[in-house]
């Protein structure tokens, strides 16, 4: 049960775009797909959503390979847009009618979204004075209101797929806290999301699994949280009151970068950590933060990105 | 999502539909084809076309210094001036002048021989105070006319046999036997390329209006970004069959709209002038003797099958060239690529028809590209025969199948292609490794030449 991606392979005469992707979702979550701009993460999901004709390899969902029939995908793309010239709710009843879902159904599910992702505005324009509202059309709209349309046509057939291209991308605060809050409540709903963003924050805040991409090749994949135990607590964040650099390189602690007297380390292990502690407090410094932690997402990477670039 | 799921179609056919219908221009545009059609035949009777049916003149002072004799009845035999008085006169040009301006409603007709032209001269007065029309004078001109041209016939003893004998064309001919025989049964060269002309320009005209249309509705997914978003709920295929046939209707209803508006203006026409003026117009224009063609009763469905087949083969063709842009830009080598494909066959259509060659008539009738323009119209003049024509067809029919497959394929292998409009050569090699990675993707395996 669940989705799978096995060896998926894609090329362009002799340069190769994907190179052997595999992975899979057995229980419902977020799968996260990184990468640097054209490892080949876009290709990827047009070859899983067979937009693009693959090379190699499968993509299955529940057993069955996945297409229109076997599976109800929505999509939010990266390269997104609406019909410039056509009114917002022709274009929502027509992805609805796509989909299957009857007027009324369609009618009722754009107007818990439009609600939700606060678009009502726009979807059902207010009367003013005796004439009849004029229904919006989409180059009426900002960028990031016509993200909120974009992601109802994804979310209008209720998938049980969705796949997340750069879904915050030119959002503003106040937008990207309202899209947050409808991933989160997907998630709650067992949906499975397969994300890709740039953001790495954002990823870490969803993603249970992920895969990062290089160069067409696959360089990490795996659980997060096991990924991140896998490196250990080497990051250590000290701030004081006093100048610390000499005491930590004496420990024979690497010092990352400096911001008046906090202090951005890598050290080997939780031991190494602990030592200095100790010699800290021995020292009578009076410390304001010491704490040890994973690398983030951000920090893995860039490291493993950085590994490959190298090599190469 | 495979290439011939189609389910989507009818959704994407009505919402564009729809969509092209709420649009202000297309109405506007439509309107004007109508209101164009529509007054076609109204123009023409007013410009010149009027006939006279009666007339306010009551007295014909006539004149007549030629030497041939015209009788009042040679006038009178004309329906409108059956009931006019025709005076003979002798008097000269002042007295006529004073007699017309005291009678109500008096004309007055002079027929002369001019010796230094050495030519008839036939002049009509009227006083501006009576209410004859200057059509009505001119008609009288034109019965005078008659009449002198009948004078001059019998002055010279000449039957009505004779005279049309006198008038009539000499044509030469050489030909086999087998030929001359056959000929019989043929529609005269004339005929033939002119039918072959109009049928040209009707096919032209269908498909040069469908190509910009075409190429609209193929870059315009990718032009508005949309394109991702809706592969997820209709394949590639359904979304331009569905574009594709949403333009047709708009192209056929457009076509429609012009027969119905010049159905109805000839109606119009016909209240305001005699229809005959009217119908000589059309023979004018077209220059092709319907009487001589072999139209039967499946005749018009012939015609409308070739037409879609026609349609369908240079729709599809401009759908895989739209296909390939990517840009505004690249409509210019796009519409070059259609234009050039559909002008070697109109080219070809029109000029075939005057070597009168049967080796020729047949290869045209065949070869898809050129039977869609001559097939028909060599039919209908009787240049091939109904096998030929029905293989023809065949052929056409095997052609725009395989053109609209073709097209999806190309619409779905260039959907996301954004670079500079590809080469012939190019889409080929892409449409072959397409295949062939399918191929190998159907089988469960890796195309080797990845690895």
């Amino acid at each position: 049960m669940g989705f799978s991606v096995r060896e998926l392979f894609k090329k362009y005469g002799d340069k190769v775009v994907v190179d052997h992707l595999s992975f899979e979702m057995n229980e419902p979550g977020v799968y996260a797909l990184l990468g640097t701009n054209g490892a080949g993460k876009t290709t990827s999901i047009r070859m899983i959503l067979n937009m693009l004709a693959k090379d190699g390899g499968t993509v299955e969902w529940n057993g069955a390979p996945l297409s229109l029939k076997t599976c109800n995908v929505g999509y939010l793309a990266e390269e997104r847009g609406l019909y410039p010239k056509n009114t917002l709710m022709d274009q929502l009843m027509y992805f609805a009618s796509l989909r299957g879902l009857s007027r009324s159904e369609a009618k009722e599910r754009i107007r818990y979204w439009a609600e939700r992702l606060e678009a009502t505005e726009y979807l059902y324009p207010p009367q003013t004075g005796a004439k009849a509202p004029k229904p919006k059309k989409a180059d009426e709209l900002s960028k990031g209101n016509q993200q909120k349309i974009q992601f109802m046509l994804a979310l209008l057939s209720d998938p049980e797929l969705l796949i997340l291209d750069e879904p915050l991308s030119g959002l503003d605060p106040v937008n990207t806290d309202v899209f947050k809050s409808i991933i989160h409540e997907e998630i709650g709903k067992g949906k499975y999301l397969i994300m890709s963003s740039h953001q790495m924050a954002t990823i870490e805040e969803f993603c249970t699994d992920l895969t990062i991409l290089s160069r067409s090749k696959t360089v990490l994949q795996g659980n997060l949280a096991e990924i991140k135990k896998s490196y250990g607590r080497i990051n250590l964040f000290v701030k004081a009151e006093q100048e610390l650099r000499p005491m930590i390189e004496r420990a024979g602690i690497t010092v990352l970068s400096s911001v008046g007297f906090s202090y951005q380390c890598r050290v080997t292990g939780e031991e190494q950590a602990n030592a200095l502690l100790r010699s800290l407090v021995s020292q009578g410094v009076t410390l304001i933060a010491f704490e040890l932690r994973e690398p983030s997402l951000h920090e893995i990477f860039v490291e493993k990105v950085g590994e490959v670039h190298e090599e190469s | 999502m495979k290439s011939l799921d189609l389910r989507g179609t009818g959704t994407v056919f009505r919402y564009t539909v729809q969509q092209h219908y709420k649009n202000r221009s297309v109405l506007i545009f439509l309107l004007l084809l109508f209101l164009g059609a529509l007054a076609v035949f109204p123009i023409r009777a007013l410009i010149g076309g009027q006939s006279v049916t009666e007339t306010k003149i009551k007295q014909v002072y006539f004149r007549n210094e030629t030497g041939f004799v015209i009788e009042a009845e040679d006038i009178k035999k004309d329906a409108v001036f059956a009931g006019v008085e025709i005076i003979d006169t002798k008097d000269d040009d002042a007295e006529l002048a004073k007699t017309i301006a005291s009678e109500e409603n008096a004309a007055a007709s002079v027929m002369t021989i001019d010796r230094e032209k050495m030519c008839f001269d036939i002049r009509t007065n009227y006083s501006a105070a009576s209410e004859i029309g200057n059509a009505e004078a001119e008609a009288l001109n034109q019965v005078l006319r008659q009449a002198l041209h009948q004078a001059l016939l019998r002055a010279q003893s000449v039957t009505a046999e004779q005279e049309t004998l006198l008038h009539s064309a000499v044509y030469s001919q050489v030909a086999k036997v087998s030929d001359y025989l056959r000929d019989a049964e043929e529609t005269g060269t004339d005929t033939h390329v002119f039918a072959n002309l109009v049928y040209c320009y009707l096919i032209i005209l269908l498909n040069t209006l469908a190509m910009s249309y075409v190429f609209q509705q193929c870059m315009e997914e990718k032009v508005s970004k949309l394109v991702e978003s809706l592969l997820v709920s209709v394949s590639p295929t359904a979304l331009i069959l569905g574009k594709l046939l949403a333009v047709t209707l708009f192209i056929f209803f457009g076509l429609g709209l012009v027969v119905l508006g010049l159905f109805i203006s000839f109606q119009i026409g016909s209240q305001m002038t005699d229809p005959q003026i009217l119908t000589d117009m059309i023979k004018g224009v077209i220059q092709v003797d319907f009487s001589a063609l072999h139209i039967s009763g499946g005749t018009i469905a012939l015609f409308l099958l070739c037409i879609l087949l026609a349609y369908a083969i240079a729709a599809s063709f401009s759908a895989i060239v739209g296909s390939c842009c990517s840009r505004t830009e690249d409509t210019q080598h796009a519409s070059l690529a259609v234009v050039l494909f559909i002008m070697i066959g109109y080219l070809v259509g029109t000029i075939v028809p005057m070597f009168e060659n049967d080796a020729a008539y047949n290869i045209v009738s065949l070869f898809p590209l050129t039977s869609i323009f001559s097939a028909f119209p060599n039919y209908v003049c009787g240049k091939i025969t109904v096998g030929v024509f029905t293989v023809g067809l065949l052929i056409q029919a095997a052609t725009a199948y395989f053109l609209i497959k073709t097209a999806g394929r190309v619409y779905r292998m260039m959907i996301f292609y954004r670079s500079a409009f590809p080469k012939p050569k190019q889409v080929i090699r892409m449409l072959r490794e397409e295949r062939a990675a399918a191929k190998y993707a159907a089988a469960g395996k890796e195309d080797p030449h990845g690895k």
